[in-house]
């Protein structure tokens, strides 16, 4: 019989998922377990494994399409076996409540008889919340769920919704409702981001694009956060230089030990999460986050390291940095960057991060200021190591290399004073890493 | 201007009928023991000594021509201020107030005047059954060529029957048995507050409450209960029903998004079915959060037996469910 | 005592008579003009023709002044041109024209000329009744020595209204003369049917006040009950009570079939019509040549036909007016 390949839900968030490329086409042979497709969700990309074996047919969704999870984008067929009709197929596979079996001799009501006749829909169709007899109830609720969802017509909105909707030109289908019997109120449509302001002067502008790339998957839930933030949590920033001469020495002497235990060499970058991890232990308001209900102090710490991609920036995540040593740090974040780069991270790579780092050193930046991953409420925007002019204690001139450290942090959370204190030990730590060991 | 002093309602009517009389000669009063007796519920009480039996009329028990003398005196030239005892009585009176009165002036070609003022006292909450506890106000509203005015407190009971006597058209005027013995401050000086012009007796931004006579009262004693609740309802009283004035009402419908209605006339045709329509078709219906919901009397002749008399009207508990479901939505 | 003229007690002067039998002509022809007019779809509504009742409204309105005041009834055409009213406004009302005295939002029963006293004809029988005492008090109160004639029919008399309105101008002392214009019909209801007493002004001792029955086919008789009447009440002592016997001599409204009557009964009162009465008795006095009274004819037809030419021709109410005069 025909399997159902649906949009799977691979993160707790997750709503829909952004179709990549079809692995399989339409009539080819699978066997259960094959790679159908590759998705994108917001975080990362993801294969869709077959169902069933049998042949691929009604593949729907084209590639580059967003799709709902659970919605049926392709069914696996017997041989012979014809594709379900659209009624049979529904648009959204709704997880089947046990609706109690329909007995032959089930009591239909004259209104509820009314009501479907004058839909035209059969009443044996029509599944009931008593076996015993269908009610007007039942009937109601089963034509309500027929309607079309693109009809905002039959929505259930208040005026004032309808009007939010169409000054936000936001399709109230989309939106779920919070008011009586899932009533859109105005509260509803506010909640909602703007959809993207229409082009002006079409043609003009039209001119002047060479391409337009979708905002989807990745770039959308970037677009979507870093606005969010932006816009929510007031940035405050912090700048400070680090002397990385001892960090050096002290990368120098790990490099030496990790080749004799034939370990793979330790960066920068597995030292600032190292060090940094020391320092939220100490600064506990910086490992937080904000939630409706207060301020989360966050007993992990979890760090996300940013690792820039040309499909977008993604944040693998090390967790509980804090109880790692540094070849565990070093080892994961090579695991990280390499599946990373082929698209094979987990939906639990990229979750749970309560602080992050952004390392741009590589690319010549000699300072930045990053926006906050939300929910966290601070992240370390690291610059280059440059040879620069240091005064040292005998007020000599000398030249060190000197690392740019810009931290941003969200104000409701902390004040400017804890933060610069998780900052100076951070610096403490990279000039004198032997604190470490404290 | 004087300090205001806090007087009753029906003192208040009294000051009005006196300032108004005192002021023009061609103002009387006439209607069933208004003079010696003072009126049914003493409204009158002290006039017939201060303006003498010509200018304070007993009429015999005669309520169409009680309404027919009075339009015929003021076509005539005169400003006649009749009483009809209690509102239900108003019945006997209805083919000269609204086949008569109403319709002389349109009727001649805008040729005539007739500025008469009847004023009657209306609603249920005196144990006097269903003969005696009508209200009526939605039936005069619905005929063109009358004004309609129900005031709730006594500075609008002054200052809006005073407006009603020097307006060249038929008004009834509706007072409220209950509020008879309510206070309020209320400057000892003519004033007239025009015709037409709601008031905001309380501001708030969860809910739009708009009541009329005894029920501003209560919705005002529900609001304060319901902002303990942090519900802070807005309180719109119209004040005068015909001409309505709609501006603040559908500002605050805008503002709030949700509305209720609260009258004690049955619900049935009652007059808060012609505020929600025109709050409907104004620019509040595309700032409706809620349906917007009526609270009204039963559809049932108001009851001797004291607590079924209390429940056929909406009384301070019922305004703060209802207002309360319609701002949580749970109705 | 009767030394004079002969047409009533105390004497009409010849002009007051020209006037009166003028009145009484442009009363016929003015309804028998409308008659037609409704006919050919000029007029439409309906209307309530006074035909054959002449002598009542002419009579009593010939024992006021000018500025005496009128509540007239459905059938009050008679009573309109009798207070003096231009025709060629009434006949502008009748068309519904901007001109009419009612700008065209009363019509036929409803016309008023507040100026000239005439408080209006009343779709409502008995609807003037209730008012009548407010007129007189409005009178009474500032001092003015006018008085009220309230005319209704037989049928109003069996009103409730009639009992408040009587008592309360006869306890109060009021200027009102109730004129009772009993033309025999309630619409179809006989008055021998609708009443266990004779004569209706039998009534006014229920209330303390005069009651006399004249005929009403006979101006002087109306007129000379009136006059009393009149005079009684602008000496501060009361109210009146006359009944005019009469009759109508076409259907209540346009659409009567008259079932209800022989046409043998309508001849025999059409042998008694009060304009050829009072035509034989101005001859018979003296007072009037038969060329004399063509001639009042003759120009009170003019009149009818200008009326009918200006109502015809003058300009209709605009539309955006509707709302004029709802209130004031």
């Amino acid at each position: 019989m025909a399997t159902q390949v649906i949009m799977p839900k691979f993160g707790m968030a997750q709503e829909d998922a952004t179709i990549l490329r079809w692995l399989k086409r339409e009539g080819d042979v699978v066997e259960k377990g094959d790679v159908l497709l590759e998705v994108q969700t917001d975080k990362v990309n993801m294969e869709v494994e077959s169902p069933g074996s049998g042949i691929l047919r009604g593949t729907l969704a084209q590639e580059g399409q967003v799709v709902p999870v659970t919605q049926v984008i392709a069914y696996v067929l017997e041989p012979d076996e014809v594709l379900p009709t659209s009624d049979e197929r529904g648009t959204t596979v709704v997880t089947p409540t046990p609706a109690s079996p329909i007995k032959s001799d089930r009591r239909v009501t004259p209104v509820a008889q009314k009501i479907l006749a004058a839909a035209g829909v059969d009443p044996s169709s029509v599944p009931s919340a008593s076996p015993e007899q269908l009610t007007r109830q039942d009937a109601e609720k089963f034509l309500a769920q027929q309607r079309m969802p693109n009809d905002t017509q039959s929505i259930r909105a208040t005026p004032a919704a309808r009007r939010l909707a169409g000054e936000k030109k936001i399709d109230l289908t989309l939106i779920p409702g919070s008011g009586p019997q899932g009533r859109v109120q105005a509260r509803d449509v506010v909640k909602t981001p703007d959809a993207p302001a229409p082009k002006e002067n079409v043609l003009e502008s039209e001119s002047l694009i060479d391409e337009i790339i979708p905002l989807q998957g990745i770039r959308r839930t970037i677009a979507n956060r870093m606005q969010a933030s932006s816009q929510t949590a007031p940035h405050i920033t912090f700048t400070v230089k680090a002397d990385m001469t001892a960090a050096y020495a002290w990368r120098d002497e790990m490099t030496a030990l990790a080749k004799v235990e034939h370990a793979p060499t330790v960066s920068f970058t597995a030292l600032l999460v190292k060090v940094c991890a020391w320092a939220l232990m100490r600064h506990r308001w910086v490992n937080a986050s904000l939630h409706e209900d207060g301020i989360h102090l966050h007993r992990a710490v979890n760090i996300g390291v940013a690792v820039a991609r040309t499909e977008g920036l993604i944040v693998p995540v090390i967790h509980q940095a804090d109880r790692l040593n540094l070849g565990d740090i070093t080892n994961r974040l090579n695991d990280l960057a390499t599946r990373a780069k082929s698209n094979a991270l987990t939906p639990d790579d990229v979750t749970g991060g309560t602080f992050t780092i952004s390392n741009l050193g590589m690319f010549g930046i000699d300072e930045f200021t990053a926006i906050i991953n939300p929910p966290e409420s601070a992240i370390l925007a690291v610059g280059r190591i440059c040879k620069c002019p240091r005064v040292n204690e005998q007020d000599q001139i000398v030249a060190r290399p000197m690392m740019k450290m810009t931290l941003s942090a969200d104000h409701r959370v902390m004040d400017g004073a804890a933060a610069a204190l998780f900052l100076r030990d951070v610096v403490t730590a990279l000039e004198k890493p032997t604190i470490l060991l404290w | 201007m004087s300090e205001p002093r806090e007087i009753t309602y029906a003192q208040a009517v009294r000051e009005a009928l006196r300032q108004a009389m005192q002021r023009d000669p061609q103002v009387f009063l006439l209607g069933e023991d208004i003079g010696v007796y003072g009126g049914a519920f003493g409204v009158t009480d002290g006039l017939l000594d201060e303006f003498g039996s010509e200018r304070v009329r007993d009429t015999p028990l005669s309520e169409a021509v009680i309404a027919g003398t009075a339009i015929g005196a003021a076509v005539t030239g005169m400003r006649p201020v009749a009483e009809i005892q209690f509102m239900d009585f108003i019945t006997l009176a209805m083919e000269q107030l609204v086949l008569q009165a109403a319709k002389m002036r349109y009727m001649f070609g805008g040729k005539a005047r007739v500025p008469m003022v009847l004023r009657t006292p209306a609603g249920s909450g005196t144990g006097a059954a269903a003969q005696h506890s009508e209200s009526l106000e939605a039936w005069f509203v619905h005929v063109p060529g009358l004004k309609v005015v129900m005031p709730s407190t006594p500075y609008d009971a002054k200052g809006l029957l005073l407006a009603a006597i020097a307006d060249d058209n038929p008004v009834i005027f509706i007072e409220h048995k209950l509020l008879y013995k309510t206070k309020g401050f209320v400057p000892e000086e003519y004033y007239t507050l025009p015709l037409a012009t709601s008031e905001i007796k309380r501001k708030g931004k969860d809910l739009t409450l708009i009541a009329t006579s005894v029920l501003v009262a209560r919705a005002l004693e529900a609001a304060t209960q319901l902002a303990q609740e942090g519900i802070e309802i807005e309180i719109i009283d119209p004040r005068t029903l015909k001409p309505l004035d709609t501006a603040a009402m559908i500002q605050s419908v805008c503002k709030t998004g949700k509305a209720l209605v609260v009258h004690e006339a049955p619900m049935t045709g009652g007059f808060g079915g012609e505020i929600v329509a025109q709050l409907c078709a104004s620019e509040a219906f595309d700032f409706l959060d809620a349906p917007i919901r009526r609270l009204a009397g039963l559809d049932v002749p108001i009851p001797y037996n004291r607590e079924l008399e209390k429940r056929a009207v909406p009384q301070v508990a019922d305004i703060v469910r209802e207002a309360r479901a319609l701002v949580r939505g749970e109705y | 005592m009767n030394t004079t003229n002969g047409v009533g007690r105390n004497d009409l002067s010849r002009a007051q008579l020209n006037d009166a039998l003028c009145k009484m002509y442009q009363i016929r022809l003015f309804e028998e003009r409308a008659e037609a007019l409704y006919m050919q779809g000029k007029i439409h509504g309906t209307m309530h023709l006074s035909i054959g009742q002449e002598a009542a409204a002419v009579g009593a309105c010939l024992a006021l002044r000018a500025d005496d005041y009128i509540l007239s009834t459905h059938r009050g055409h008679g009573h309109c041109i009798a207070k003096g009213a231009d025709l060629n406004l009434m006949m502008a009302e009748f068309f519904g024209k901007e001109v009419g005295y009612c700008r065209g939002r009363g019509g036929s029963m409803h016309i008023a000329d507040v100026d000239g006293g005439n408080l209006g004809a009343n779709g409502v029988v008995g609807g003037g009744l209730p008012i009548a005492p407010g007129v007189g008090l409005g009178i009474q109160m500032q001092k003015r020595d006018q008085v009220c004639v309230c005319f209704f029919g037989d049928g109003a008399a069996n009103e409730g209204a009639f009992h408040e309105s009587l008592n309360l101008s006869a306890i109060w002392k009021l200027p009102v003369i109730y004129v009772c214009e009993n033309n025999q019909y309630g619409m179809s209801m006989p008055f021998e049917k609708a009443f266990a007493i004779e004569k209706i002004s039998t009534r006014a001792v229920s209330y303390g006040m005069p009651g006399i029955t004249v005929d009403g086919n006979d101006l002087s008789q109306v007129y000379q009950a009136t006059t009393d009447a009149v005079a009684r009440a602008r000496s501060g002592q009361g109210p009146s009570l006359i009944e005019c016997v009469t009759y109508r001599w076409r259907g209540h409204s346009k659409s009567d079939r008259q079932k209800y009557r022989t046409r043998e009964e309508v001849k025999e009162w059409q042998a008694r019509d009060p304009i050829t009465l009072l035509r034989a008795k101005l001859v018979q006095v003296g007072l009037f040549s038969e060329m004399e009274l063509d001639v009042i004819t003759q120009e009170a037809q003019q009149t009818i036909d200008n009326a009918a030419a200006f109502a015809e021709s003058a300009t209709e109410p605009d539309p955006a007016s509707i709302l004029d005069g709802v209130y004031v």
